[in-house]
């Protein structure tokens, strides 16, 4: 079951900058947004503020009812970065057990066992990711947010780096989820595929509506 | 322990294990060698250079009077760094991918950031430790009191003062107080640290923690007030550690990488990498707007006027730190003249971070070398001008060392005349050690020192990383040929004569450095590349 996200007046600011205009927002249960916008936008800025890695200049974000970055709220939360951050000294496979414990999950094996299959990692499960490519990093860092339990999966550029058939495991394993999903990304294929489309530009919202009947060419560009 | 923490254990446990299954023993130990070698050296250096002149009367009964204060004082300054870095989510430096992993799962991050908190603690009671170890090792030299009176007392006072320092900065982080907040904490602390130094008071509990640093020199019933000051430090560090689970998040991953890198360039030593990942730790930023703006004057004098740009955007911290060095290096400076020889080293060291700060602008255009390459001009020539306003900038920061050793010595007229004569060249050679290290830049990866055995290669780069900064405190070195002399300004100005010459001799290498490295690149190459003159066959 997805949880609901609940944002209101949420907003960022480095000093003169502002990378996030006030912002309300609400996602229900289970729903399925995509946030689009340039470079620059404010996409990342949302998303990490909505885990609990950065914090407001103003607003609230709520989990569920908790704090973004409190301990429920951690519980509930996945955040799949674009910029992989891996322990260097632990294959792919301990990343799996420990994240998977860390959340609390014991029955890890069998799940891993899949996630890796299916990424196409098995034969590396004891490698270090260090070795790795930016594109197995990537499929390493999904196989770390799959493994735990959540009820909000936000995501950020998810196809970045990943081979075709990468790709379309990813894309397979965010049709399966019952959790509510939150994805930032320039990939406006994958656009069609939510059921909310919010824009950002320069920190503020232009578009928030069905992904179905979105100009996208005006709203990225 | 509860499962989470078991977990933790075992994550930690794991890592451990394989990077212990990385480790080269015989590396290991090399590194162990030179480590004991170099504090071996270090100790023998300080126990040489001490000066072994007894103190008089007036000047002990002076120590005895201000002494706690003016400990108490230096820990206030080192509790106020702490406290400044609290407001920046200091101190504590989490691994990336612990903030990703770890602190972002459902565990309580007290559970997670005890480990990483004792062991930063423990760190800074080492490091505190020989420090005050080697304050005692200089006290003792000079001051009556027992030698093992005076090495536990200044061990005790520098492990908690670094601790504290430490402790008060978890404190801040913990609680999320605003660098506002720390900032004027931190200068409550060291006024009232001042008022007790300048009212012979002994009221802050920092001043109470300096009482023992000076018990070997004078103890009574009543220094015993000193424990007081250790009781405060501990409530401190306790509630540093407790309250460690507040850090923020944002902070940890900022740091987390930014230490990363600065690690990595230290270990390249690459010293101008170190300066602007430290700046971007500290959140040190140009100002939006000028101190004051410069009247255009149409296309006269670009890079003076490119360079003054710069200057008059640098952020508030830097100023203060320039002024805080130049004090250091004032005081230590008249320390040396009255017997502590090797506090000249300190003074020297001191005006070579303040010009490593100077030296920007030249810095700025070394980081973008496309710039100058499209210059119509010599690198080298745009490099010597580039140095025409930090030189400024440094006889400035000469000139408030030479009016704080005016002031510690009791506005003495010799003083003035001494740090008077002495301004300009000592400036001048500091920035001469920073322009130099800043064009040197970090050893290059590939080098003919791979062919080198490894004492030849380490010695070779341990000496471009320490020359430049020799270069600095030789600038002070006419204070020492001063100091015993009878008549010593006219001493101190022909020594002063001679540093220029160094000047003289580092702007050369300023100006010509990458021509003749060019030359000297064809010339081998030719040497080694060109075809035989006589046939074969």
């Amino acid at each position: 079951m997805g949880a609901e996200l609940v944002a209101e007046g949420l907003t960022k600011d480095y000093g003169d900058l502002l990378a996030l205009a006030p912002l309300d927002l609400r996602v229900t249960p289970g729903e399925r947004v995509v946030v689009v916008g340039p470079n620059g936008s404010g996409k990342t800025t949302l998303l990490r503020m909505v885990a609990g890695l950065l914090e407001p200049s103003d607003g609230t974000v709520t989990i569920d009812g908790h704090p973004a970055g409190s301990l429920p709220a951690r519980g509930a939360t996945c955040y799949l970065p674009d910029d992989p951050v891996l322990y260097d000294d632990l294959s792919v496979a301990e990343h799996l057990e420990y994240t998977a414990r860390l959340h609390g999950r014991h029955d890890w094996e069998a799940p891993a066992a899949t996630l890796l299959e299916q990424l196409g990692l098995t034969a590396r499960s004891d490698d270090l990711p260090s070795r790795f490519s930016r594109g197995l990093r990537q499929k390493t860092s999904v196989a770390l947010g799959l493994i735990r339990p959540f009820s909000l999966l936000l995501v950020d550029e998810p196809f970045v780096g990943l081979d075709p058939s990468g790709r379309q495991a990813l894309l397979a394993m965010l049709d399966e989820l019952t959790a509510t999903l939150v994805v930032a990304t320039h990939q406006m294929d994958y656009v069609a595929r939510a059921e909310r489309c919010i824009a950002l530009r320069d920190g503020a919202v232009t578009y928030d509506g069905p992904a179905s009947g979105a100009d996208l060419s005006s709203l990225v560009g | 322990m509860d499962e989470a923490g078991q977990v933790l254990a075992e994550l930690r446990t794991a890592r451990r294990r394989r990077r212990t299954a990385r480790i080269d023993t015989f590396e290991a130990f090399y590194r162990a060698y030179l480590t004991a070698l170099g504090l071996g050296l270090a100790v023998l250096f300080l126990s040489n250079l001490t000066g072994d002149t007894r103190l008089r009367p007036a000047t002990l009964a002076s120590i005895r009077t201000h002494g706690p204060a003016i400990v108490g004082l230096a820990l206030a300054l080192a509790v106020a760094v702490g406290l400044r870095s609290g407001g920046r989510g200091g101190p504590l430096v989490i691994e990336a991918a612990d903030v990703r992993h770890v602190l972002m799962a459902p565990i309580d991050r007290g559970l997670s950031l005890k480990g990483p908190a004792v062991r930063q603690v423990r760190f800074a009671l080492l490091i505190g430790a020989v420090t005050g170890g080697v304050g005692g090792l200089l006290a003792f030299r000079r001051l009556p009191g027992v030698p093992g009176a005076w090495l536990a007392c200044e061990v005790t006072v520098g492990a908690v003062g670094a601790a504290t320092a430490v402790a008060s900065a978890m404190v801040v982080s913990g609680r999320r107080w605003s660098r506002l907040r720390a900032g004027v904490l931190a200068l409550a602390i060291v006024a009232w640290s001042a008022a007790d130094a300048a009212l012979s008071w002994r009221t802050s509990p920092v001043t109470l923690v300096g009482e023992i640093a000076l018990w070997p020199l004078r103890f009574r019933p009543a220094g015993l007030v000193g424990l007081v000051g250790l009781l405060v430090a501990a409530a401190v560090i306790i509630i540093g550690l407790r309250g460690v689970a507040g850090t923020s998040l944002e902070a940890s991953e900022r740091r987390a990488s930014l230490v990363g890198q600065l690690r990595f360039a230290a270990t390249l030593q690459d010293v101008r990498a170190v300066i602007v990942l430290r700046r971007q730790l500290a959140l040190e930023r140009p100002r939006a707007r000028p101190w004051f703006r410069l009247r255009p004057v149409g296309v006269r004098l670009p890079v003076w006027r490119r360079c003054w740009h710069g200057i008059l955007r640098w952020p508030g911290a830097r100023l203060v730190r320039l002024v805080l060095l130049a004090t250091i290096a004032g005081l230590a400076g008249v320390g040396a003249w009255r017997g502590t020889t090797p506090l000249i080293v300190v003074a020297g060291l001191a005006l070579y971070v303040a010009a490593l700060d100077a030296v920007e602008p030249l810095a700025q255009e070394i980081d973008h070398p496309d710039r100058s390459d499209s210059y119509p001009r010599p690198a080298g020539a745009l490099h010597l001008r580039q140095l025409a306003a930090p030189a400024v900038v440094m006889v400035g920061v000469g000139a408030i060392a030479g009016l704080a050793g005016y002031l510690a010595t009791g506005l003495a007229l010799r003083a003035l005349v001494v740090a008077g004569v002495l301004i300009v060249p000592a400036s001048l050679v500091a920035l001469s050690g920073a322009a130099v290290s800043v064009v040197k830049g970090p050893p290059p990866p590939l080098s003919p020192q791979q062919w080198m055995s490894l004492e030849t290669a380490g010695i070779r780069l341990a000496g471009r990383l320490i020359w430049p900064p020799m270069l600095a405190v030789l600038g002070l070195l006419p204070l020492l040929a001063g100091r015993s002399a009878t008549h010593p300004v006219p001493v101190v100005a022909a020594a002063g004569t001679g540093v220029v010459i160094v000047v003289a001799f580092a702007a050369a290498w300023v100006r010509f450095e990458a021509d003749a490295h060019a030359w000297w690149t064809k010339t081998v190459a030719s040497a080694l590349w060109a075809p035989s003159s006589s046939p074969k066959g």
